[in-house]
């Protein structure tokens, strides 16, 4: 969170958050000269996505019993192993799982997993289990990397509101819908392209009294704004996507992202949504259809970034707040659950399924899925392993790693 | 009491938010939006015997004209309409009177509403400043000089006894854009431009605050087909917005979009569905920690039997499962009925309820204390939200420095609010767009919980939207909001000028101050603009503007100017 200002009282665990972010900063920059090219690009599949249905456990016959009208047939399933396939409508992704460039964690979740849409985002973007937590893992993470060598586009958000795992109480996100609407349009009655009046501007910004309400948010968010939307801008102009991206907001989103790499504007953190993945009803097509948009607008991400030499320095996870109830229900859909796969995608992948899929006959109380993973887990796989950062700083303990990626 | 400047000037240091705290659930772009869903027609209903009941007020908007040509459609089905379903205590407003609390007043800005200086002063233009920007849309000069005549007091019966004010004239130029209401963006236009032109402003606030709460979006409500049942829903909104709590969540239960929304309407008495029985208790009524899973599955069987068809719906009494449930501790045969009932009466609900009110009129993270009498108003007067409302806009709270400028403006307030303020005429057509650029599209909420800004208004401001806020005033100033292949209209500043007798730059500033920014701009905010006012310049093309004593400006400069305080930090509070 982000309104901050001089004398504000503030909980503890952002005063916490504060040591932690300067001492990264530090970090930061002491591994900066070893990782400073590398990207993590989060995407977030909201609503809860049904992993049973993403990862699907097709040799064990009570997958078919329980869900005899939405079940995936044998047939139809992409075969990853003696065990697991995915979705037909993943085939977009099938060229990097045979390329080795793709990993899934199975069984991803936490203790008492939380059926609450807004519980359960909470946590995986702030790390608090008690859900009341307000600032993201990635906010924490990029505060300290942030404009520090003038590049506002350390971290970018897609969309038109900052993720909460992008908040940070020092650093407002570049939150970006469009490469278009990211730019201030001049009056054109101004004869020098509107520079006194944003001048003029800036300084009602800067002078705005810092003990007036949200006086820091609103003077970093006009800065944060005023730096970025000049580079987005020159960037844009020369930039040549090499593939053809689906016509669709999130493959439009991944595009910002990948122009945001090719130009070299620094992006260490990307993070794109992908919605609609409540299905408590007439699953089928909806979910098809949402996982045709997941794999052919990430396929065409990483081979516009392939193409552009970029593709070794790039990492993909995906996310989503909760798996869905094993067993269907009455109205072709599913209720909410619990554990469920990520994805983690790009050449650096050590390919492979890591984590156990949770059984389906030892489910709990409520015929939810045990978790065998716990998401901090991966959280910090990527941030030790990727992104060189300390995972112990940023997640507040230590929480082991997977081995999709190899020890740095 | 007196005022003095110093009470405003004394502004609170910070947006009173613990950022830890429970009331503020930050989420995340995208959301939940069912952004993918296709269009799915809505299930064909067997005839069954017995009560049919065909609850919704089925109002048809004609094309062209929409917003006035309303009125009950007649059914051929025998049946009871939602109006019905609700019960005949259907009385709106009448709670209202009775459960006032005129007493116990402590305005820090009373007593001030009667300022005649409309154009220099700041006491008493502040107070009812504030309260526009709460319980409306913000004020136009008009707007200002009206409300400022009936007192603070005045101003807030003014605004909830909405009925004895005319909104004729916002039908009768709505009639004539010929809007289509089947589709969103019409829909968002007819929306906007309600609240624009409204002389209700805290109805349509209140439908506004509603939609936030009990919300659904056009991307599920059953494909394009269907796209009507949004304004179905926004108008069941409206006319109960100050209804009892009770009648609101009945009539929300058996509305068309939220049927299909929250898919209600695919539950089956054997086989429950538990998404809207979660989102009532989770996200309507009680919120998380007072109930349990087993709630939230006992809760759905209890609440099946609800069908959508076309634009009503229908409660079939055999798609009700009769068995007995176990729900919040009661034990019964419930139907939804009995699950409205026992919500409506939860310890928990008035609590959540007047959190999320007092969050979004006065300010975040509100103590027991500030909470408490709305609660009391709330039981008292039997789950009235008008008296709630009366309690709420009359406290001390509401008038006090820490609620003063003490949220971000959402986008609807923002957009909105400059339209109404400049008096815009036009077509509406740039709103919808720039809504959605500044991070709220009307009637496709990034998921079940509402606006995340709704709760933690600082949510609303980041660089995009901050641009796009900045890209909006500059829109209206040199293209009256004209989009595409609109005739532009350039803001007539000559025109306003004139009218208002502006002789110097320092009044042109002090017109604007007046009532955008409350007319509290401190003085060396004040000089910055008329600096930049009186800049030596050359607008492109020569055009100027003549202040009444006869001196001519760059438009450019002037109309930079008004961009100025329109894009400053203290314009993006609210």
């Amino acid at each position: 969170m982000l309104v901050v200002s001089a004398g504000m009282m503030m909980p503890a665990i952002f005063s916490r958050g504060i040591a932690s972010a300067r001492a990264m900063s530090l970090e930061g920059s002491r591994f900066a000269q070893a990782a400073s090219d590398r990207t993590l690009i989060v995407v977030q599949m909201a609503g809860g996505n049904d992993g049973l249905n993403t990862v699907i456990p097709y040799t064990d016959p009570l997958y078919h019993q329980m869900r005899p009208t939405l079940a995936i047939p044998d047939s139809q399933v992409l075969t990853l192993d003696s065990r697991l396939g995915l979705h037909p409508s993943l085939k977009a992704l099938q060229p990097l799982w045979e390329q080795g460039h793709m990993a899934i964690v199975e069984g991803v979740g936490y203790p008492n997993q939380s059926l609450s849409h807004f519980q359960a985002m909470d946590i995986w973007q702030t790390l608090d289990l008690s859900g009341n937590g307000t600032e993201g893992w990635l906010g924490k993470l990029v505060s300290g990397w942030v404009d520090q060598d003038g590049h506002p586009f350390k971290a970018l958000d897609v969309g038109v509101q900052t993720a909460q795992a992008l908040q940070s109480i020092s650093t407002p996100v570049p939150t970006v819908a469009s490469v278009n609407a990211y730019r201030v349009y001049p009056d054109p009655a101004d004869r020098d392209a509107g520079n006194a009046r944003m001048q003029a501007l800036m300084k009602l910004y800067s002078s705005y009294p810092k003990t007036s309400p949200y006086a820091a948010l609103l003077d970093t968010t006009a800065l944060n704004a005023q730096d970025g939307s000049s580079q987005l801008r020159q960037a844009d102009a020369t930039y040549n996507p090499a593939v053809t991206y689906p016509t669709n907001s999130f493959a439009a989103g991944l595009k910002i992202l990948a122009e945001a790499i090719v130009q070299g504007l620094g992006l260490r953190v990307g993070y794109v949504t992908l919605g609609g993945f409540d299905t408590h009803a007439n699953q089928q097509t909806t979910h098809a259809t949402l996982m045709q948009t997941l794999a052919e607008s990430l396929s065409a991400f990483y081979n516009d970034l392939n193409a552009h030499g970029k593709a070794d320095s790039v990492v993909v996870m995906t996310w989503s707040e909760f798996g869905r109830r094993v067993e269907e229900n009455g109205s072709l859909g599913t209720d909410h659950g619990t554990a469920a796969p990520m994805f983690v995608l790009g050449k650096p992948i050590n390919k492979g399924v890591y984590g156990e899929p949770p059984s389906l006959s030892s489910l709990d109380s409520n015929g939810n899925l045990k978790y065998t993973v716990d998401f901090r887990s991966v959280y910090a796989t990527v941030l030790d392993r990727w992104l060189g950062a300390s995972s112990k700083d940023v997640l507040g303990a230590s929480y082991g790693s997977q081995n999709f990626l190899p020890q740095p | 009491m007196s005022m003095n400047d110093d009470d405003l000037n004394n502004q609170p240091t910070e947006p009173r938010r613990k950022l830890g705290a429970s009331a503020g659930r930050p989420s995340m772009a995208g959301g939940i939006s069912p952004g993918q869903m296709g269009a799915v027609p809505p299930t064909p209903i067997a005839p069954v015997s017995g009560q049919t009941i065909p609850p919704t007020p089925t109002y048809r908007f004609a094309r062209g004209t929409q917003g006035t040509q309303r009125g009950p459609v007649t059914s051929s089905r025998q049946g009871v309409s939602r109006r019905k379903v609700l019960g005949a205590s259907l009385l709106g407003m009448a709670g209202l009177g009775v459960a006032g609390v005129a007493g116990g007043l402590a305005l820090n800005w009373a007593e001030h509403g009667n300022s005649s200086n409309l154009f220099h002063s700041s006491a008493g233009s502040a107070q009812i400043g504030h309260l526009l920007r709460r319980a409306g849309f913000g004020a136009s000069p008009t707007d200002l000089a009206t409300y400022q005549s009936l007192g603070f007091q005045g101003a807030v019966e003014r605004l909830l006894n909405y009925q004895q004010v005319s909104d004729d004239e916002l039908e009768n130029r709505l009639k004539t854009l010929n809007l289509d209401l089947n589709k969103p963006a019409d829909q968002q236009r007819w929306w906007l431009l309600r609240m624009a032109w409204t002389q209700r402003p805290l109805l349509e606030k209140m439908t506004l605050f509603w939609h936030g709460v009990l919300t659904s979006s056009y991307q599920k409500v059953g494909g394009k087909n269907f796209f009507m049942r949004m304004i179905i829903q926004n108008q069941f909104l409206r006319e109960h917005a100050f209804d009892t709590f009770d009648n609101i969540l009945l009539g929300i239960t058996a509305d068309p979009a939220m049927l299909f929304y929250l898919d209600l309407t695919r539950s089956r008495k054997n086989s429950p569905n538990e998404n809207y029985a979660r989102e009532l208790m989770e996200l309507f009524t009680i919120g998380l920690g007072h109930y349990t899973q087993q709630d939230v599955s006992e809760g759905a069987a209890a609440l099946t039997g609800w069908h959508v068809e076309g634009l009503t719906s229908r409660y079939i009494p055999a798609d009700h499962n009769n068995l007995v449930k176990h729900y919040l501790g009661q034990t019964g045969n419930f139907d939804y009925k009995d699950v409205v009932r026992i919500l409506a009466n939860h310890p928990a609900a008035p609590w959540f309820l007047s959190r999320k009110l007092f969050t979004f009129f006065v300010y975040e993270n509100p103590s027991t204390d500030d909470l408490k009498p709305l609660v009391d108003s709330y039981v008292e007067s039997g789950h009235n939200i008008g008296a709630v409302m009366r309690t709420l806009l009359l406290s001390p709270q509401f008038s006090s420095a820490q609620a003063y400028r003490a949220r971000i403006k959402s986008p609807t307030e923002f957009v909105v609010g400059a339209y109404r303020a400049l008096g815009l005429q036009g077509s509406g057509m740039a709103l919808p767009s720039f809504t959605t650029l500044t991070g709220q599209t009307l009637f496709n909420p990034p998921n079940v919980g509402g606006w995340p800004g709704d709760k933690v208004s600082a949510l609303w401001l980041n660089s995009g939207t901050w641009m796009s806020r900045l890209n909006y005033i500059d829109l209206l100033l040199v293209r009256g909001g004209a989009i595409g292949k609109e005739q532009p209209q350039p803001l007539d500043l000559q025109a306003v000028v004139n009218a208002n007798h502006i002789d110097s730059p320092e009044h042109f500033v002090d017109y604007y101050a007046s009532f955008l920014l409350d007319g509290t701009l401190d003085s060396d905010r004040r000089s910055m603009l008329i600096d930049y006012f009186t800049t030596p310049d050359v607008s492109r093309g020569g055009a100027q503007v003549t202040l009444t004593d006869g001196k001519s400006y760059p438009l450019n400069r002037v109309r930079g100017t008004l961009y100025l305080m329109m894009s400053s930090p203290e314009y993006q509070l609210n």
